[in-house]
């Protein structure tokens, strides 16, 4: 328990120096509350004492967390700028010091699913789950190229960055949006011209006149028009049927 | 033209004077010598001697490629055969004749002032990689391998067409008001057999009121991706061709790789291809990073516009910064050809001016910047003067 309120104390500091004096005072009560407890005459009151400070220590560690990520989320390449990102990574990317953990020689093709499952994060998350700090945006175009190989212009695979593989595809379309936009530079096939006929003189594309008909402003049809039955016909059918006629 | 019927039943057509009206040559892009041979002229004389018509015809054949007419007129003039002149003869070509960016002097200038930089046209890319091989050569061999590369690297340097804007279809085939409101959706027809080109494709859309109307340019396109996709195109014009884009992607010098995926994306007689590459030209022109294009494919293109829109100053200047001269003497060359009735072309043209009197005579007409200029120009001269005295 102690050393969980450490951990989140120490991310704290990191995260937010301007407060961590204030931290630390209560890091310095944290250490001191067992030798107090042990002093005193009450066992049962002091856990209660101890776990009430503790959860809201928790909970303040929790805010900061998740004020630290707000931080980033409207501009995501911030982080990148940031004291903390070059003293965690320097100039190496975001993959480097990431291994995965398998058995045998010869890593899973596939990376797993998500390091991430509603509020449960896995043992040894992959780079990008691992930093809540890391978004992957189309305009975060440093991360992006960490992730693309300098040599052959092509998206790094998984097997080789260890990201998961709802990262991997995440990481895959904020690249195909950034290109899109032109953030990113790639390789243009070559086009080649010989060969094609603009002059546009064939029907399917050259204008073809209306038949002559249309133009002096008949229907289409003749039979769009009034038709007028021919009264002999019409007595024939009529003399036909008069059987049947009212 | 008439046709003139020999007793061996071929039929000839013999220009012998050409018309008052503009003469256009057929756009045969790439297709080769064919036995087209240009139309829209009318011939009012007749070569009646038949060794005259002999001549006339071995010579017509052997320009008949050339689009340039006025060469065929001066050749029948010179072989001699009995022409009943009018007036108009000397003025009709001259005046009408307004070279196409397809002509070929124009196509030499264009290549020369682009230049071949073995180095840039041949620059990595990012590609697949694969295991370097490696050979052993001799000198000879290694010359000839260097040929292949310049004559390979000449085709990769073709220019991509320039055209006018297409006009838009819209032609009714058929007008069935029996079919109006029958459904709510339009439906495209289109004729997918594999071996016609694309252009003489019919595609054909039934609107819900029932007009059986020519798809229009941008369905054409849509459709012909979706059956026949090209690769590099997309279905929806990429984002980086919106106006913010652009301007990023200019600050960041890639004019190129723009005009690449224009390429790659629009067919060239589209309205958006030609929008786009006059955006870039114009931001090309206004910093004056007219070095990004040498030696790729788009200088040409981008030398035309600019002699077209009369603006070619800067691209003067920066030739004499970096000391081509030749090459600036052709792009004023060019710059008379394409506009015979200015000042500097026709002082060029009285004083049979070559070289650098060109250019002076262009700085003192038609010039904005005419000062920089004559400072290049003297500074070159003194260097020129310098070097042959030592």
């Amino acid at each position: 328990m102690a050393t969980s309120m450490k951990y989140i104390a120490t991310f704290i500091c990191r995260v937010s120096p301007s407060i961590s004096h204030s931290v630390r005072q209560y890091q310095s009560r944290l250490q001191r509350l067992p030798a107090r407890t042990c002093l005193s005459l009450s066992p049962f009151i002091h856990p209660r004492h101890s776990y009430c400070k503790a959860a809201s220590l928790q909970d303040e560690a929790v805010a900061q967390a998740t004020e630290a990520l707000a931080r980033y989320k409207d501009r995501p390449w911030d982080y990148l700028e940031s004291e903390e990102y070059i003293e965690r990574y320097g100039s190496s990317p975001v993959w480097a010091d990431y291994r995965r953990n398998h058995k045998g020689g010869i890593p899973p093709q596939k990376t797993r699913k998500t390091c991430i499952r509603g509020d449960k994060i896995c043992g040894n998350p992959c780079p990008i789950c691992r930093d809540p700090n890391i978004i992957i945006h189309h305009q975060n175009v440093k991360l992006l190229q960490q992730f693309i190989s300098p040599h052959t212009g092509m998206v790094l695979d998984s097997t080789r960055t260890g990201v998961c593989m709802k990262q991997q595809k995440q990481l895959n379309e904020a690249i195909n949006t950034a290109q899109d936009h032109g953030l990113l530079s790639f390789q243009i096939p070559y086009v080649e011209f010989s060969g094609e006929d603009y002059s546009n003189s064939h029907d399917a594309v050259g204008s073809t006149p209306p038949p002559p008909s249309l133009t002096l402003g008949d229907n289409w049809y003749k039979w769009y028009g009034e038709i007028l039955p021919d009264e002999n016909e019409v007595a024939k059918v009529k003399k036909k049927y008069k059987a049947y006629l009212k | 033209m008439r046709k003139q019927q020999t007793n061996k039943g071929d039929f000839i057509l013999i220009f012998v004077e050409l018309c008052k009206h503009t003469t256009y040559p057929m756009i045969t892009w790439g297709r080769g010598f064919t036995s087209k041979v240009e139309r829209s002229c009318r011939t009012d004389e007749v070569i009646t001697k038949m060794a005259a018509l002999g001549t006339a015809r071995c010579l017509l054949r052997s320009c008949s490629g050339v689009k340039n007419v006025q060469r065929s007129k001066q050749i029948l003039m010179r072989s001699g055969a009995r022409t009943f002149c009018s007036e108009t003869q000397d003025k009709a070509a001259t005046d009408h004749a307004k070279p196409q960016f397809t002509d070929s002097a124009v196509q030499d200038i264009l290549t020369r002032i682009t230049s071949l930089d073995l180095q840039k046209v041949y620059r990595p890319i990012k590609q697949e990689l694969k295991p370097p091989t490696y050979k052993l050569m001799t000198d000879e061999q290694l010359e000839q391998a260097v040929e292949l590369a310049k004559e390979q690297a000449k085709k990769l340097l073709q220019m991509p067409p320039v055209l006018p804007e297409r006009k838009p279809i819209s032609d009714v085939l058929c007008e069935d008001k029996i079919l109006d409101g029958m459904d709510t959706a339009k439906y495209a027809f289109t004729d997918i057999t594999y071996n016609i080109p694309h252009r003489e494709r019919f595609i054909v859309v039934r609107e819900p009121n029932g007009t059986l109307r020519k798809a229009t340019w941008e369905e054409r396109d849509r459709l012909i991706q979706v059956y026949f996709p090209k690769e590099g195109r997309k279905l929806t014009a990429p984002l980086l061709f919106k106006e913010e884009n652009l301007k990023l992607v200019f600050s960041q010098d890639r004019h190129e790789d723009v005009l690449d995926l224009c390429l790659v994306q629009f067919e060239p007689d589209s309205s958006e291809y030609i929008k786009i590459h006059t955006a870039t030209y114009e931001d090309l022109d206004k910093h004056g990073k007219y070095d990004l294009l040498r030696s790729t494919r788009h200088f040409g293109g981008m030398a035309w516009y600019l002699v077209n829109t009369r603006r070619v100053d800067g691209l003067i200047v920066d030739m004499l910064k970096r000391e081509l001269l030749h090459d600036a003497v052709s792009l004023v060359s060019l710059f008379h050809m394409v506009h015979p009735h200015s000042e500097s072309a026709r002082e060029a043209a009285s004083q049979q001016a070559t070289g650098t009197d060109l250019l002076k005579i262009y700085a003192q007409r038609d010039s904005q910047r005419s000062g920089y200029i004559e400072l290049a120009l003297q500074a070159y001269e003194q260097t020129a003067v310098e070097g042959s005295a030592s």
